[in-house]
């Protein structure tokens, strides 16, 4: 990212002038109180909103430049998890994994193969046919993680995931996290829990206002 | 066909939770779509009508004014005669008092309609007949333009006249019919295209999360296309069904009945009729989607 400025509508300056690399295989944390730029960073990256004003690249690609047609292409190596989960809350967890993969045109048998694959992986092999309203906050998080790598995307995106978790859950889902980062996926995890950081003792990037005020190497969450 | 599966299934979801809109969007499409039908199928019997009698009748009647000397009307006469399309033995001349006695003799029961004439005002006239019907038009242009004595001649009537009054009042009906159809048509569009956006709305959490997920575009957009081409199909069907009774139970009946006005529809009608309506159907469908999407999903 470089010199990255979002302004939204009414100069509410989002993000002001941010430049940062994050490397491929790096897990980040994104830390700052609420309204600090967290999400409008994520946002940028999977193209939901459009910078007002510098470059963004991912793997050397200027995404400002991308053509429309291509943001499904550059989402599909992204994978995002958010606070709310996004499922759907009409389809098993089963479906809503597999979800991931019809939409992005992949057969029927593939994700017969792959989905109880991943589901085992996140610890819920054995609830592929419940409804995400039976299950914990912890559990339906990981159902969306599951989603999110599901694809294998090289890149994943988690905006506060631990927030609607039981906190004696929330490390369960960081280290699920930890776990697909050491599978070699870039992790980018937007967090404002100390505590989490605080244990995991991962790169920090702490936003304020909009700005990065400090980014350091394992390191905690403030002062 | 993995991909099909899932589009039509989302469609038949989709449908099914906004029945109600759903079916008063095919139920106009129906509507528009039989009226074309019907529009189509009685204007076609009609020209045939036309057809039928511009086939039998072949006569031309000429009037001229009183001030025509006897040279003048034998030259007429003569020119009548001599155009080719017309029976030269059955060119006849009527003269006033011939055209009153036919007159009086027609009208014997009335006697007050000619009782009281003190002058003979009926015209001169000639009556001819032409050798194929057909060339009624033919002869009256021939008359018209190049007759001697044009000023001679007051008034050039055939049957075709009257059939050209009648066909230009049915001529206002098409255009009243078709006006109506596009109007409707306009209708089961916009009619369609609402359907399409409570669909979206419906789904919207759904469309954000296959966004989120990398679908494309058009794999997002397919659904709904085909849930609006689906209720355009539908209500053609409806409608075909519909010109179709009305073709079996009334026009056929009117065909056999009223068998003097010599009603007909074309043979080749139905066939050709049919796959126009389905897809009128299909483009209305079509047409009410793509609005629909273009206005409302942001993709």
């Amino acid at each position: 990212m470089r010199r990255v400025t979002k302004v939204y509508k009414g100069n509410v300056y989002a993000l002001e002038d941010v430049t940062v690399d994050i490397e491929r295989g790096e897990f980040a944390f994104l830390v700052g109180p609420s309204g600090s730029g967290k999400s409008t960073f994520i946002k940028l990256l999977i193209k939901e909103e459009e910078p007002t004003g510098g470059q963004i690249y991912i793997a050397d690609t200027n995404i400002n430049q991308m053509r429309k047609w291509k943001v499904p292409y550059l989402r599909r190596k992204i994978g995002c998890v958010f606070q709310d989960f996004k499922l759907l809350p009409h389809k098993t967890v089963y479906q809503n994994v597999a979800y991931a993969m019809e939409v992005t045109g992949k057969s029927h048998r593939l994700a017969e193969q792959q989905v109880p694959e991943v589901l085992k992986l996140v610890g819920l092999g054995h609830k592929l046919d419940s409804f995400p309203d039976e299950l914990s906050g912890g559990e339906q998080q990981r159902v969306a993680i599951a989603r999110a790598f599901i694809n294998r995307p090289p890149i994943l995106l988690a905006d506060e995931p631990t927030g609607n978790v039981d906190p004696s859950l929330a490390d369960g889902v960081v280290r699920l996290l930890e776990k697909i980062n050491d599978s070699g996926t870039t992790v980018i995890m937007a967090t404002h829990d100390k505590e989490i950081v605080n244990t995991f003792r991962k790169r920090v990037i702490a936003m304020e206002n909009g700005r990065i005020i400090r980014d350091q190497d394992r390191g905690v969450y403030g002062e | 066909m993995n991909k099909v599966t899932y589009f039509l299934s989302e469609t038949w979801v989709s449908l099914r939770k906004n029945l109600i809109l759903a079916v008063a969007a095919i139920a106009v499409v129906a509507v528009s779509l039989g009226i074309l039908g019907l529009v189509v199928m009685g204007w076609n019997m009609f020209s045939n009508m036309i057809k039928n009698a511009e086939r039998k009748v072949g006569e031309v009647d000429v009037y001229l004014n009183d001030l025509a000397t006897q040279e003048e009307i034998a030259a007429i006469e003569a020119f009548l005669v001599s155009i080719p399309e017309v029976d030269p033995t059955k060119v006849v001349f009527k003269d006033k008092d011939t055209a009153l006695q036919e007159f009086k003799e027609r009208f014997k029961d009335q006697p007050e309609l000619w009782q009281y004439i003190q002058e003979n005002p009926l015209p001169n006239s000639f009556e001819v007949m032409t050798k194929d019907p057909k060339d009624v038009g033919k002869v009256v242009g021939e008359i018209q333009n190049n007759a001697p004595y044009p000023e001679r001649i007051e008034d050039i009537k055939s049957a075709s006249s009257a059939i050209e009054k009648l066909e230009n009042i049915f001529d206002k009906f098409r255009q009243i019919g078709i006006i109506g159809v596009i109007a409707l048509a306009i209708i089961a569009v916009l009619l369609v295209s609402v359907t399409i956006q409570v669909a979206i709305f419906a789904r919207r959490k759904e469309i954000g999360i296959m966004k989120l997920v990398g679908a494309t575009n058009w794999f997002i957009r397919w659904p709904f296309i085909m849930e609006g081409v689906l209720e355009g199909l539908v209500g053609a069907v409806v409608a075909i069904l519909a010109a179709l009774a009305v073709k079996v139970w009334i026009l056929d009946k009117l065909i056999e009945n009223l068998e003097f006005l010599r009603l007909s529809l074309s043979p080749g009608l139905l066939p050709v009729l049919v796959p126009c309506m389905l897809i009128g159907g299909i483009v209305i469908g079509a047409l009410g989607s793509a609005y629909a999407l273009g206005r409302f999903l942001e993709v």
